[in-house]
């Protein structure tokens, strides 16, 4: 019997590749927010600021110097005061910082200052830009809250308490920053991965969605009750396809990602890896069975497909933070697959441990489970 | 003439009567411009207020300031006051971008003049909400010692803004993201619109019509323009009555609406005529709807994202779109040209369209 469950699998796989509409239809999403990540990776963290220099003086060189080192935060264009303003109206930056030319007089009377020039259209690039140039300001006085290097702390023992109490600090509080990992993962490298989930999901329920719109279409799924195979098995081949299609479209994937050094393994991973794998993908072939037996037409199961990918993707933290969110929301959020599917991914890929793991292959098990028997039920109902 | 306006009305009629038939695909229309909105809204909630724990071992006087200082400094921080090892949990697991220990000594320490350590663990999993995190919190340190007197600063920070209020980070991506509304909804109903003519294969009888083929599928466009126009009110009404954002030029807000609603329908209805099918040209339009609205100023004034990003972001229409929905609602310029321009800009883009679209549709009623 397995075999031909296989059989119908493989059928199943090699009429969605004829398909080369439904093949796009499914990769199109998950390729745009590849590229919205890939334009997004561009412009993360660092603002557009303009930097001018009034004053000539020791003191005010020290602070443009300040200014100039946090490459991690400013995109600087040293500058004079008119074309400062100038690229400030043409919005080729964001703000202009002014040292003023009295800046060292000030200074030695203790009352010195930053001149900020803020184009504050939202908080979100206004907010970065304030703690930067605070972090700026500070730093003069106290020079231990210079932004660390991306290569301080690692592989070298220091004391960082000690280092930092030789240092002068009007501020009087010192921060003792300890990471969690030994390295950052990257903006992109973080988000690939739920474009990666996102891809799973897509295929699947795409892919096994349209399949059987099509059938229905066609008129062909009634033929299905002729067939000597039993029903059970022909239902189970088609949600096997599914899976296969999805894991056809994430190897090459996964397999880039890979290679280009985007995601990497940890020792001991691989297994919940797959699994994350395998429960996300035969959760949307389940649910894909499940929309395109209940949808009519081809276009409309698109668009069904489209609308309930984007609102599990996006609740399921895909392109967000579920800490960030407001408690409502995430009891939402706890109720959607994607969300576990996410964390697992994220879990297997970028913490020592696989912590939650567990909860998180339960919780895709279950919907699997659950949508796999709609789908097969409906499914089945709509052969007659 | 008169057989030519007859034609578009007729076809305005049956595509009429196709789109109250297919009420599913109303509702889903409707659903996708709705839903846009929330969750380009939930990807706002992650611009701001990072949680973050803290662990107050001082409880202190001094403590109190800070932890102030920790919630104002500038929207970075969601704060959540936890024992140690339930916060040391909750990191590891994600659930926390931060964990800071002030501890105990931190008030008097300060009292004394001495300098005192806050142990700020950070989840460095994404170096952009570490380096978030980094500036953040000497920034709360600078405002805790404007806030507690110390003596010793020298430098502050005198800052001017360019507008007398902020905005919030979410009010600014709705308004955008009805641009993006327009685009998906009206490309998808006028794509659906075109290709069930090919679909069905009634695109061949159109041919031996009396009257210009275009005559009817311009009515058909038109309808589907004005379904979607219809779906993007109800958009606007939750940006305007749910998230309380009131246009400040409400006939500019209008205007751009319709003027989005013209180009997308017929940019959908040239997808339609390509490719022949809902299917891909549905897919096509939901795929790209997302990287469209990102490299259009949806999120801060484009230019900011470079000169690069900045003139390719000019190659579509949601760049001047989301320029004048911005200075409607809020009266941001969020693009170096005027609003009058971004309008101009739209008008070339329709008129462009129109042709462009008109001269396909011969093309592939003339290979059927």
């Amino acid at each position: 019997m397995l075999g031909k469950i296989w059989a119908v699998a493989f059928l199943e796989l090699r009429i969605w590749t004829r398909m080369p509409m439904a093949a796009a239809g499914a990769l199109i999403p998950p390729l745009g927010m590849v590229i919205l990540l890939l334009v997004l990776s561009l412009s993360a963290g660092k603002q557009p600021v303009a930097l001018v220099a009034c004053s000539k003086g020791s003191q005010a060189v020290r602070m443009a110097d300040i200014i100039k080192k946090d490459s991690e935060a400013y995109l600087l264009t040293v500058t004079d005061s008119s074309a400062a303003s100038n690229m400030l109206a043409g919005q080729e930056v964001a703000a202009v910082i002014t040292i003023p030319d009295d800046f060292d007089t000030a200074l030695a009377k203790g009352s010195a200052s930053l001149e900020l020039k803020l184009n504050n259209v939202d908080i979100d690039f206004s907010d970065d830009i304030r703690r930067s140039v605070d972090r700026s300001a500070a730093q003069f006085d106290a020079p231990a809250m210079a932004p660390r290097d991306g290569d301080e702390g690692q592989g070298e023992e220091r004391d960082p308490y000690a280092l930092l109490m030789d240092s002068p600090n009007p501020y009087l509080i010192n921060i003792a920053e300890d990471d969690m990992r030994e390295t950052n993962v990257g903006f992109l490298s973080y988000q690939l991965i739920p474009a990666l989930a996102l891809l799973i999901l897509s295929v699947g329920l795409a892919g096994s969605a349209l399949m059987r719109a099509k059938e229905r279409e066609n008129g062909t799924s009634r033929y299905l009750l002729l067939s000597p195979v039993p029903s059970w098995a022909l239902i189970a081949g088609r949600l096997s396809g599914g899976l296969l299609a999805s894991l056809s479209a994430l190897l090459p994937a996964a397999a880039v990602c890979l290679l280009t050094g985007v995601i990497t393994v940890p020792p001991g991973h691989w297994p919940s890896l797959v699994l994350i794998f395998i429960t996300t993908g035969l959760f949307a072939s389940g649910l894909g069975n499940l929309i395109g037996s209940i949808i009519p037409g081809t276009g409309l199961a698109a668009m069904t497909t489209s609308t309930v990918s984007a609102i599990l993707f996006f609740l399921g933290g895909g392109f967000t933070t579920i800490a960030f969110l407001p408690e409502w929301l995430r009891i939402i959020s706890s109720f959607v697959p994607m969300r576990y599917a996410i964390d697992g991914l994220r879990q297997s890929l970028f913490y020592p441990d696989l912590k939650g793991i567990v909860t998180d292959l339960a919780v895709l098990s279950l919907s699997a489970l659950s949508s796999i028997i709609a789908g097969m039920a409906m499914f089945r109902k709509s052969w007659s | 003439m008169k057989q030519i306006a007859i034609a578009v009305i007729g076809g305005f009629r049956a595509e009429s009567v196709q789109m109250r038939r297919s009420k599913l695909l109303l509702f889903l229309a409707t659903v996708q411009s709705v839903i846009f909105i929330f969750l380009v809204s939930i990807f706002g909630l992650t611009g701001s207020r990072a949680p973050i724990a803290i662990v107050d071992e001082d409880r202190g006087f001094y403590s109190a300031i800070f932890t102030d200082s920790l919630n104002n400094a500038h929207h970075s921080f969601s704060l959540k006051f936890m024992e140690k090892e339930k916060a040391l949990d909750a990191v590891k697991h994600g659930d926390l971008v931060s964990v800071i220990k002030i501890p105990a000594g931190f008030s008097s320490g300060i009292e004394a003049g001495r300098n005192v350590f806050i142990d700020v663990m950070v989840d460095n999993i994404d170096v952009d909400m570490t380096e978030d995190i980094q500036r953040a919190v000497p920034s709360a340190i600078v405002n805790f010692a404007r806030k507690a007197g110390l003596p010793g600063i020298r430098v502050k920070v005198n800052e001017t803004d360019m507008i007398g209020h902020d905005t919030g980070f979410i009010p600014y991506l709705v308004v955008s993201a009805l641009a993006l509304a327009a685009f998906v909804v009206s490309g998808i109903l006028s794509a659906a619109a075109l290709s069930h003519e090919f679909e069905s294969g009634t695109i061949k009888l159109l041919e031996i019509a009396p009257v210009n083929p275009l005559a009817p599928i311009s009515g058909r466009i038109a309808a589907s323009a004005l379904y979607s126009l219809a779906v993007l009110l109800i958009s606007l009404s939750v940006v305007i009555f749910f998230y309380g954002i009131i246009p400040l030029h409400p006939l500019e807000l209008a205007a751009a609406v319709v003027m989005c609603v013209i180009i997308f329908s017929c940019a959908g209805a040239l997808l339609g005529a390509f490719l022949k099918r809902t299917l891909p040209a549905a897919s096509l339009v939901f795929g790209l709807a997302l990287p469209l609205y990102i490299d259009s100023g949806a999120m801060e004034p484009e230019r900011f994202d470079g000169n690069a990003i900045w003139a390719i972001a000019h190659l579509s229409p949601l760049y001047y779109a989301v320029g004048i929905l911005e200075h409607a609602f809020h009266g941001f310029q969020v693009t170096p040209e005027p609003v009058f321009i971004n309008f101009i800009a739209l008008f070339i883009w329709a008129a462009v369209l129109l042709i462009f679209t008109a001269g396909v549709l011969k093309a592939r009623m003339a290979s059927c």
